[in-house]
C-alpha cells in the first residue's frame, strides 16, 4: 500500500498498518486473557484406590484437605461460593492466583482460568462446594471431599443419581486434561475429583 | 610399586565414598508411618461424651424423620443422621420441639459444628447448633468422627477435654 506525501513523492504505508493492527490484536488477546497462563505446575499424579490417596494426600479431613480456599461465582445465581481444597492442588503464585502457600497451580489458576478463557463460565452453575470431613452419602466410607480432592460444581442443575449432564459437559474436558476424574462414570455428574478407583 | 598401590587405595575409597554420598542425598527420607484410618468411619457414638448436637429437625415418627432426610441433601455426601431424641440427655430441654425423632449430626469440636451448619446453609437446609453439650447415652450412630483433629493430623477420633464429664 501507498500513499502520497506533500512533497507528492509515495511512501509506503502497509507495515506501519500491519504493525498498529497487530499491536491491536495482541493487546485484546492480553485483555482477554488478563495475563492468565496455563501453568500446570506441580501436577501431583492422579492416585488409584484409598491407599494411593493416602499415600499422595495424607490422612482424610487433615489441616492440608483444606489449607486452601477460592471463590467461584455461579453464573445463573450470581452467588458466590468460597470452598476450600488441598494444598497438593493449588494456592501457588501466579499472575492470577495470590499465594496461598499451595504446591500446584492446577485447581485455582489452570482449571479455573482454562474454564474463564474459554469462555464457559456461563455453565457454572449454583451448588458450588470443596472439602467436607463426610462421607459418601449413604456409606460410612469417606468421601473425596473429607481429603479435600473433589469439586461438586452446579450441584443442583448436575444432582447425584443423574445420569446424564447438561451443564458441566461443557467443560468437563478441561477437568479432565487437568488429571481430574468426572462423577458422571458413577451418575454423579456434579462430581469432579483427583482420583479414580475410590 | 609401594607408590601405585597407596593411590590404587585412595581412588577406591574415593569412589566408594562418592557413591555411597551419592545414594544418601537421593535416597527419599523415610515416611512417617501413617496412622491405621481406614476408608471406613467408625460408628463411633461417643457414649457418655457431652456431645454439641447440630440440629435439622425434630419430628413425630422415624418415618417422618427418614422422609425429611431423604429430602435434605448435601449433595454427594452424608448430611443428617436420624436419631431418637432420648439418646442425648439435654436434648429436649434444649430443642424445645415436641417429637421423638430428629436429624442430627453430633461433634466434639465447636469448629467441627460450625462448618457442618456453613455447609448445611450454603445448601439451604436448616441447621442450629443446641447452645449446651448434651451427654450421649449410646445407640443410633449420629455422625461422630466427622470433623477434623484440631491438631491438623486427620480426623477426630476420640474424646477431647471439652467433651469428657
Amino acid at each position: 500500500m501507498w500513499l502520497l506525501d506533500r512533497s507528492r513523492r509515495f511512501v509506503p504505508v502497509g507495515i506501519p498498518v500491519a504493525l498498529a493492527v497487530l499491536v491491536v490484536l495482541v493487546a485484546a488477546w492480553h485483555w482477554s486473557r488478563l495475563g492468565w497462563r496455563d501453568r500446570h505446575v506441580n501436577y501431583i499424579s492422579r492416585p488409584t484406590g484409598y491407599t494411593q490417596i493416602v499415600n499422595r494426600f495424607g490422612q482424610p479431613c487433615s489441616a492440608a484437605a483444606s489449607a486452601i480456599s477460592m471463590p467461584w461465582r455461579a453464573a445463573d445465581t450470581g452467588q458466590t461460593y468460597t470452598f476450600r481444597f488441598h494444598r497438593k492442588l493449588g494456592g501457588y503464585p501466579t499472575q492470577m492466583v495470590s499465594d496461598k502457600g499451595g504446591n500446584s497451580t492446577n485447581l485455582d489458576n489452570d482449571v479455573f482460568g482454562h474454564i474463564q478463557n474459554d469462555h464457559l463460565q456461563p455453565y457454572v452453575e449454583h451448588g458450588i462446594y470443596g472439602y467436607f470431613c463426610r462421607t459418601i452419602r449413604n456409606s460410612s466410607q469417606w468421601s473425596t471431599h473429607a481429603f479435600g480432592i473433589a469439586i461438586d460444581v452446579s450441584s443442583a442443575e448436575e444432582y447425584m443419581g443423574k445420569c446424564n449432564s447438561t451443564v458441566n459437559k461443557h467443560h468437563a474436558s478441561i477437568w479432565r486434561q487437568h488429571g481430574w476424574y468426572w462423577g458422571l462414570a458413577f451418575c454423579d455428574p456434579m462430581h469432579f475429583q483427583f482420583a479414580d478407583g475410590y | 610399586m609401594k607408590r601405585r598401590s597407596l593411590w590404587l587405595v585412595v581412588l577406591v575409597v574415593t569412589v566408594a565414598a562418592s557413591v555411597a554420598a551419592a545414594v544418601a542425598v537421593a535416597s527419599p527420607a523415610p515416611r512417617p508411618p501413617v496412622p491405621p484410618i481406614g476408608p471406613m468411619v467408625p460408628a463411633d457414638t461417643g457414649a457418655g461424651e457431652l456431645l454439641l448436637v447440630v440440629l435439622g429437625g425434630v419430628y413425630p415418627t422415624r418415618a417422618e424423620a427418614d422422609l425429611a432426610a431423604e429430602a435434605m441433601v448435601f449433595g454427594d455426601v452424608q448430611g443428617y443422621y436420624v436419631a431418637p431424641v432420648g439418646q442425648f440427655q439435654g436434648f429436649r430441654q434444649q430443642a424445645g420441639l415436641p417429637g421423638d425423632f430428629a436429624l442430627v449430626s453430633a461433634f466434639r469440636t465447636q469448629a467441627g459444628a460450625e462448618s457442618f451448619v456453613e455447609v448445611a446453609r450454603g445448601y439451604g437446609l436448616p441447621a442450629t447448633i443446641l447452645p449446651e453439650r448434651v451427654r450421649s447415652l449410646g445407640g443410633a450412630y449420629a455422625g461422630l468422627g466427622q470433623e477434623a483433629n484440631p491438631d491438623g493430623s486427620g480426623p477426630l477420633t476420640g474424646p477431647i477435654a471439652e467433651s469428657l464429664p
